[in-house]
């Protein structure tokens, strides 16, 4: 059995606890194992990162991607908006993603002669969660000062679209043109089902309250997917629009980086590698019967990762979360609104979550982000008395901690949970780089069915999940 | 319903007097008197807009000496009543709009019914919008639409601009050019339509 895998540090950060108060790691406790991508899916890309490269080949591959792109229109005297997303920054270690935005911006000046590139850094609910990543990456002085986080509560401006009017941020559209700088991790497939994901942040990080709310409220959960595209697909939108570069992750890393002008043609090629790997990791994730849960990772409850997947996800993971012929995943904020006051679903259609999670542990986690709904469905012990008055004083989380419970040490939280769920098989969502970290009773069955699993995404699913796309398998 | 437990912190020597705390309030809590931030305790909410947009960082949120309890209690308007709001802006009454505070359509149909003309009202008095500050604004302008009020945003504020189409407002022409690229349009309205329907008798129970 290999050595556990190094887990992501805690970071510093105005939403979670000071790293100090991490004692222990999930990855530290007896019986632990890891298992790499690689072990389970041998056809898993070949990544440039983490790997013997290092960043230098994530600047190597941006300027590759680049060197093909259409900057024609970028004048000298034109000002540029780069766009990014906080869910990039927290992709292993956030360096990554940091380099590629320096490259990008080193690139354009290069190319065009522009000197006015700015950054502007959008977030989820956490709203100076990029303002600590572009401190902590150098990014504002790599951008001559010109580094803003911005957030939905900001200045907006109206959009016209063809389903009528949504609104952005004003500060992202300020500039004569955008670059699109995101990545392809699937991070929220309960929420997008890989349905236009390099569009999203037009209707999520680079859009107002309005728009969020259409997606997460007005327009149901398979629809939702629309609202990004109208805004992209915009007169005003176009307009500013100079192309794409992307991060391209796998379960196992970043295979590399591709730029486009053209969106959408990036967005197909990203679908299908979306839908190829990180689902079958998701498919073999389904195949666990029991497990305790340990939250070990710095960032809310629901985006904490292990093997490329956020623990969101694993709260589903008991459907096909690809599957669009199924309307909601047993985890979204749709599925969350249609609970009924009993704590029970309104609909026979909605699943309940996962029941293969028997308990969940969190070690270390953030707060910003409404959670109480996990806390409400599964068994829940968090680590720390700091951590759970962290939580409590959350306004997105005032009743989370009405539904967990709190141990004074990790140790004393998995002896709880060990007696209490009764099974010794533990999966660990710590940011594990290329793999992740199980117990070795867990490692065992996941070695054991991964098999079938590659099989069958392969041969059945894939080809359903593309053709419910539109898109030839 | 919201337990208030936070309430901001003005550093009046960081404070610049620039107005942004003021725009992004969602109960208008917060205004700039004589260049200086001045918030009203009775009214805010405890969301930490104020204090997580300010450009100076002279705002921190300290626990309240007693944490205040705001809530519309729906037993004082007739159940048939909001259920009748909830359905015209098809929503059944018990889903969530707010998960933050878990705010239930009826909680907010209850409180436009008892008088709430505008979203600043309807969080005052339910708590919504105050807790991620994002994501709830829709239903409550459905709703407030749905009672025959047309509220105007706040003058020079950031806090909301407007309502914003819902899946049954789609063209037909966008439904029809985009059923084969994965957006469920038809499916997904009839799911919300069944959801709406939905009686307090035939909640699933298993």
């Amino acid at each position: 059995m290999r050595q556990p895998i190094l887990p992501i540090a805690p970071k510093v950060s105005q939403y979670g606890i000071d790293p100090s108060l991490v004692k222990a790691r999930a990855a530290e406790l007896p019986g632990m194992t890891s298992l790499l991508i690689k072990d389970m899916f041998p056809d898993t890309p070949d990544v440039i990162f983490p790997a013997e490269g290092g960043l230098a080949a994530i600047r190597k591959a941006t300027e590759e991607a680049l060197a093909n792109i259409d900057m024609s229109r970028i004048k000298p005297e034109h000002s540029v908006n780069i766009l990014a997303s906080h869910h990039g920054f927290t992709l292993l270690g956030g360096e990554p993603y940091a380099e590629m935005l320096k490259t990008i911006r080193d690139f354009v000046a290069a190319r065009t002669g522009a000197s006015n590139i700015r950054l502007r850094a959008g977030v989820g609910l956490r709203f100076r969660e990029t303002e600590e990543y572009i401190k902590r990456y150098g990014l504002d002085v790599h951008f001559q000062g010109k580094a803003a986080g911005v957030a939905p509560v900001d200045q907006g401006i109206a959009i016209e679209t063809e389903i009528g009017t949504l609104y952005g941020i004003k500060k992202v559209y300020d500039a004569d043109w955008i670059i699109h700088a995101h990545n392809s991790d699937v991070r929220e497939v309960h929420f997008h089902r890989q349905v236009d994901r390099a569009v999203k942040p037009f209707g999520m990080s680079y859009a107002r309250i309005e728009t969020r709310s259409t997606y997460h409220q007005n327009l149901g959960p398979r629809a939702a997917n629309f609202t990004a595209r109208a805004i992209f697909d915009s007169t005003f939108v176009q307009s500013k629009f100079a192309f794409s570069a992307f991060l391209v992750m796998s379960p196992g890393g970043v295979v590399g980086v591709d730029a486009d002008n053209n969106l959408y043609a990036l967005n197909d090629r990203l679908t299908y590698t979306g839908c190829r790997y990180y689902g079958k990791t998701m498919t073999l994730l389904g195949e666990i019967d029991e497990c305790i849960a340990v939250l070990d990772f710095p960032c809310p409850v629901p985006y904490v990762f292990a093997a490329g997947v956020i623990y969101a996800n694993f709260v589903g993971a008991n459907t096909d979360l690809y599957d669009l012929d199924k309307p909601l995943p047993p985890y979204t904020w749709y599925t969350e609104a249609f609970y009924g006051k009993n704590g029970r679903p309104l609909l026979s259609e909605i699943p309940l979550v996962n029941p293969a999670i028997k308990m969940c542990v969190q070690n270390y986690a953030w707060g910003g982000y409404p959670s109480a709904f996990f806390a409400e469905q599964i068994p829940t012990v968090v680590v720390g008395r700091e951590q759970a008055e962290m939580m409590n004083r959350d306004p997105q989380n005032l009743t989370y901690m009405k539904h967990s419970v709190v141990a004074d040490t990790i140790g004393d939280a998995m002896k709880f949970a060990y007696r209490t769920a009764g099974t010794d098989k533990v999966i660990v969502f710590d940011g594990a780089m290329g793999g992740l970290n199980v117990s070795e009773k867990l490692a065992d069955l996941l070695i054991k069915k991964a098999p079938e699993v590659n099989r069958r995404v392969e041969e059945q699913l894939l080809p359903k999940w593309l053709k419910q796309r539109g898109m030839a398998p | 319903m919201k337990v208030v437990t936070l309430v901001p912190r003005v550093d009046s020597e960081k404070c610049t007097g620039c107005k942004t705390c003021e725009r992004v309030c969602p109960v208008l809590a917060i205004k700039v008197s004589n260049k200086v931030s001045m918030v009203d305790e009775d009214r805010c909410r405890g969301c930490a807009n104020c204090e997580q947009r300010c450009p100076e960082y002279a705002i921190v949120m300290v626990n309240r000496e007693s944490p205040v309890t705001v809530k519309v209690d729906v037993d004082q308007v007739a159940y048939d009543q909001i259920a009748q709001l909830c359905k015209k802006a098809r929503l059944n009454p018990q889903q969530l709009v707010c998960y933050c505070t878990a705010t239930r359509a009826e909680e907010v149909a209850a409180a436009i019914l008892l008088g709430a003309k505008s979203p600043e009202d309807v969080s005052l008095s339910t708590g919504v919008r105050t807790g991620c500050k994002v994501e709830c604004i829709q239903p409550v302008l459905r709703l407030l639409e749905a009672a025959g009020i047309q509220p105007v945003p706040p003058k020079n504020g950031w806090q909301w601009y407007g309502r914003t189409p819902t899946v049954w407002e789609i063209p037909e022409e966008i439904k029809k050019k985009y059923s084969t690229r994965g957006f469920y349009f038809e499916e997904d309205i009839k799911l919300l339509d069944k959801l709406v329907e939905v009686g307090p008798d035939e909640r699933r129970d298993d």
